[in-house]
């Protein structure tokens, strides 16, 4: 009982963590939200100018679906900041703090702040050991390196992380009067907008940014949407409750494995009793309904504790999660999670009670009676020892092994479901945190060493530059811009000069990368979504302009979270005009990068609006993710561990209860408790090696789709990860040797068999 | 002169029980000879099960030495001691205690590789001894709750010689029988005593007594009397009487 406690506990547990999780824990966003009065769509566009204003007021006064909207003045500028050991790269939007806190859509609201009244305050999601109150942090803004006392930290739901395609940030009136007086600042509007229907938001947004490109081809527009903000601000914890959820479900199964072979355990060693019950006058439904009130009553009990357990842990999560939401959330007892959990696990007792208690119905008194307990099938006499060359104690273990199928079917269930976790731990180990790349590569897609973004006048003087130098090893350019497609909505294009230059030749997983101009690839969600298929046409609007292009191939790259396209550079140019251009570089060994995007900063001057250390920006990105990765690849192996322990310990038990007498006989004999203990493990073994090699086998084969699955919801749909099939043979090797060595550990309780108990008594 | 298999020297075993400690044996001295056909009697709760668990090492004495041969086995630990039965002894239980999940043949060999490994010869042996007590080749396939309890009862038997022990304990081993199937178990052991095979027994029977050749008697722990019956003859009235005086005298 104490086994099924435990697993019904830790099913509980999880069950109420995960639906904690998925019913408010993605909610506390809409709270946030409302609270902020927040916009639906966010639009920052560099000119503060009145003829701007007087437009944006126009033409958002034209379209029905808008609510309300505040236009505020704002300076926007790319920048960064050391954050979590890398460098942060985010297009900023700076704000003066009264006209943040006193905009009357989209406010911030301060969460901490001290005693300075001079300096920057940072979103929530920032606030570390390293970005704290009273420290002074450089922030480069424009290139330019810039000191801030850190004032305060600040939640705003829309512009809050890095993941909201903009960053808010916000300076005290004299720090925001001395940067927007400095040369290189660049006034903007920022436009904030509440429509109606908030699910239309995307649509909104490209409607909006179509009109504004088309009045103001050469505007350089930042835009997120509400749709957009919700599921990428909660990435991690959609992730995390995924792989919470599957663990709830595959603990459940084997607590319900567990039971109904405590059932039937309970029926065979019971059976002169239910016989004896039956002969006075019981009925089967009695009998059953005792069993299912002691194994409710008992599973309720474990439920109470596990989603009490769940509370308890929550903060945790919250802690682990809010690294990536940047978002506060107060733990509060949500009643409709608790009672689908204790439905969840009440039904699903309930029917497995009902079917492995059918047996019951079928005693008869006196058969019963009679009988007792019939353990043993004599169809068919395993391994005779006459005949059998193998080992004495592996010949019994064996036998023993025949003979307890129900206990094979347990071992069967536990190891197929620890081989899926041993799989997929080892799929996120090799793939996160061995190396990150290929997590990097499938998510972001195209990464280099160096990111440097050069004026048009200056790409040839540029380019020659790059050529002359040794230590770049290649360059290509990798330029980000938004595009609309016609009737649908705003995508981010990547465009290339030539897609076979870059490093990541699976960013396209079906069809080819475009060549031609008249070519596109699309993410594969969003073609999904629109019913586009490969050999399709779509027009793409960009400044002003449309033309057709033909789906080549499909993406998965999830930088706008499945609204991703790919164009060559022609192809881009024959709708929109480039004003500057990104290049990806990436360099021999042991370059110092910072050095080099220096150099090239002194060279160039102006020309060169952005240099960015990719390389350390996603180092830093990537370093919330490899953290929440590992807590939880830990947290499952630990889980793994306990839930082996536990249904051996069931296993051993019953075995020990049901063998006891054979246990004394061979004691009797002259077998040692050593041989005992290494027959009772030996026994296990056959079923558990063959689970664990099915196991691993089979879960290697559908790992990829099932993690694919995972991530379908950030545009995911096919993966290739790298299996590590060493690491995945000897983890299962290493579950196999634990089996093992819990099963002789939990055994050794033969000891205490005696086998002058056999002898009659005085 | 007989050789001595195995001797006692002031063995002595108590047990605590609701606070109470309970001398079950007493100082006892005693010695077992090799060919012997001993049986030990006794009224219920006088120590008899007690004593042939300290004999045949199923059980270690609270005080005192059992000397096997030359060597003390009441300082082995239960490992040891395990050592000690699969080499030097036998056991035929009142319950039979067959393993059911194994054919008849497996429970005996189960037993015998244990010391043998050489399996040929085992199986030789084992169905030699069958055929000694009567035990058909197609009986030897089949599952102890297949068989009936005569049966089980000299596959124990033959299980329990397996390994050619030097002395085979048997604790009421017709306790669990009807007269005839009891009779004829009691035949097989003593065809076995008389091919040479030492034999301890405990039974509180006084036909299955008859058997021995040397009853010793227990009360309260200690032992009270013993009678030599000399070499068992089928239908032997004076052997009968002998024995009859003597647990008469013994107060049974």
């Amino acid at each position: 009982m104490v086994t099924i406690f435990i697993l019904v506990f830790l099913a509980a547990l999880m069950l109420n963590l995960w639906l904690m999780l998925s019913m408010d824990y993605h909610r506390n966003f809409e709270r946030y939200h409302d609270r902020l009065h927040a916009q639906h769509v966010t639009l920052v566009v560099d000119d503060d100018s009145e003829e701007m204003h007087d437009f944006l007021t126009r033409e958002l006064g034209k379209n029905q679906q808008t609510n309300e909207f505040d236009l505020g003045d704002a300076l926007n500028m790319p920048g960064s900041f050391l954050y979590n050991g890398g460098e942060m790269n985010h297009d900023f939007v700076i704000s003066e703090k009264e006209e943040a806190l006193s905009r009357s859509i989209g406010r911030v609201e301060i969460t901490e702040e001290g005693e300075g009244k001079s300096g920057v305050y940072l979103p929530l999601l920032y606030q570390s050991e390293d970005i704290r109150i009273g420290k002074t942090i450089d922030i480069t803004i424009a290139g330019n390196k810039i000191p801030y006392k850190v004032c305060g930290f600040f939640n705003s739901i829309m512009v809050g992380s890095h993941n909201c395609a903009m960053t808010e940030i916000i300076l005290t009136d004299d720090k925001y009067q001395e940067l927007a007086k400095l040369e290189y600042a660049q006034n903007a509007t920022m436009c904030c907008v509440r429509i109606h229907d908030k699910m239309e938001s995307q649509n909104y947004e490209a409607w909006l940014k179509d009109a504004l490109s088309g009045r103001y081809p050469d505007a350089r527009i930042l835009s997120n949407t509400y749709l957009l903000v919700r599921q990428s601000r909660y990435v991690a914890a959609s992730i995390c409750s995924g792989i919470i959820s599957m663990m709830a479900f595959l603990v459940l199964l084997i607590a319900l494995v567990v039971i109904s072979s405590n059932i039937m355990n309970y029926i065979a060693e019971n059976m002169k009793n239910l016989g004896s019950l039956k002969a006075i006058g019981y009925i089967s439904r009695q009998l059953v309904n005792s069993l299912m009130l002691q194994f409710l009553g008992f599973s309720l009990l474990a439920a109470v504790v596990g989603t009490g357990g769940s509370y308890m842990m929550f903060p945790y999560v919250n802690a682990m999660l809010a690294s990536q939401t940047g978002i506060p959330y107060q733990t509060r007892f949500l009643p409709l999670p608790l009672l689908l959990t204790f439905a969840v696990l009440c039904g699903a007792v309930a029917v497995v009670v009902c079917l492995s208690s059918r047996r019951m119905k079928r005693v008869e008194p006196m058969v019963a009676l009679r009988q007792g307990i019939q353990t043993h099938n004599f169809k068919r006499n395993h391994i005779p020892l006459a005949k059998s060359r193998v080992p004495l104690n592996a010949a019994l273990a064996l036998k023993t092994t025949f003979s307890g199928m129900k206990q094979n079917i347990i071992i069967g269930i536990t190891m197929l479901v620890l081989s899926l976790v041993v799989v997929f731990s080892g799929v996120l180990i090799e793939n996160m945190l061995v190396d990150s790349e290929p997590m990097v590569n499938l998510i972001v897609g195209e990464t280099s060493d160096s990111c440097i973004n050069v004026n048009l006048g200056k790409e040839e003087e540029f380019c020659e530059e790059m050529d002359k130098d040794a230590r770049v090893e290649n360059y290509y350019i990798y330029h980000y811009e938004n595009v609309i497609h016609e009737g649908g909505l705003e995508l981010l294009a990547m465009m290339c000069d030539d897609f076979s230059k870059t490093s990541n030749q699976d960013v396209v997983f079906e069809g080819r990368a475009p060549k031609f101009d008249n070519e596109i690839v699309i993410a594969a969600k969003y073609a999904k979504e629109q019913g586009l298929d490969i050999g399709d046409e779509m027009s793409i609007i960009a400044g002003g302009n449309e033309e057709k292009y033909m789906i080549s191939g499909f993406t998965q790259i999830s930088n706008q979270l499945g609204k991703d396209c790919l164009l060559t550079r022609e192809g881009y140019e024959r709708i929109g005009e480039l004003q500057n251009v990104s290049y990806y570089l990436n360099f021999r060994d042991n370059v110092d990068i910072d050095k080099f995007n220096e150099e090239v900063k002194e060279m160039f001057g102006n020309e060169v609006n952005a240099t960015i250390n990719a390389r350390a920006t996603v180092k830093s990105g990537v370093s919330v993710y490899i953290s929440i990765m590992t807590i939880i690849v830990t947290g499952i192996l630990i889980m793994s561990v306990i839930v082996i322990a536990f249904v051996l310990y069931l296993l051993v038990r019953t075995m020990l209860n049901r063998k006891k007498q054979e246990y004394g006989i061979l004691k009797a004999f002259g077998f040692t408790t050593r041989q005992l203990v290494l027959q009772t493990a030996l026994s296990f073994m056959p079923a558990v090696v063959l689970s664990t090699v099915v196991g691993i086998a089979g879960n290697c084969a559908i790992i990829n789709p099932l993690i694919a699955l995972f991530l379908s919801g950030v545009g995911v749909v096919k993966c290739s990860f790298a299996i590590p099939v060493g690491l995945i043979t000897v983890s299962g090797a290493g579950l196999v040797l634990l089996a093992f060595a819990i099963a002789c550990l939990l055994s050794v309780r033969i000891k205490k068999i005696v086998p002058k108990e056999l002898l009659s008594g005085d | 002169m007989k050789k001595v298999l195995l001797q006692t020297d002031k063995l002595s075993k108590s047990f605590s029980s609701g606070g109470n400690l309970q001398h079950v044996l007493k100082n006892i001295d005693l010695q077992l000879y090799a060919g012997d056909f001993t049986v030990i009697m006794g009224a219920s709760g006088a120590g008899k099960s007690t004593l042939l668990y300290a004999l045949s090492g199923m059980d270690t004495p609270t005080l005192g030495t059992i000397t096997f041969g030359e060597k003390n086995i009441s300082d082995l630990n239960s490992d040891r001691l395990a050592m000690f039965r699969r080499e030097h002894c036998g056991f035929v239980f009142q319950q039979i205690y067959l393993i059911d999940g194994m054919s008849v043949m497996d429970n005996v060999l189960a037993a015998g590789l244990l010391v043998n490994k050489d399996k040929k010869s085992l199986v030789r042996r084992a169905e030699e001894l069958f055929q000694a007590v009567g035990i058909s080749g197609e009986t030897q396939k089949k599952f102890p709750t297949q068989i009936s309890g005569g049966e089980a009862q000299r596959v124990g038997i033959v299980r329990a010689l397996i390994n050619e022990p030097q002395i085979l304990f048997a604790d009421e081993p017709t306790g669990a029988l009807n007269s005839k199937t009891g009779a004829d178990v009691l035949d097989t052991l003593t065809a076995f005593n008389e091919q040479g095979q030492s034999v301890v027994m405990v039974t509180h029977d006084m036909r299955s007594a008859r058997r021995g050749n040397r009853i010793l008697y227990l009360k309260d722990g200690a032992i009270l009397g013993e009678c030599d019956l000399g070499k068992y003859v089928h239908d032997d009235r004076a052997r009968h009487e002998k024995l009859s005086k003597f647990l008469n005298e013994m107060g049974w």
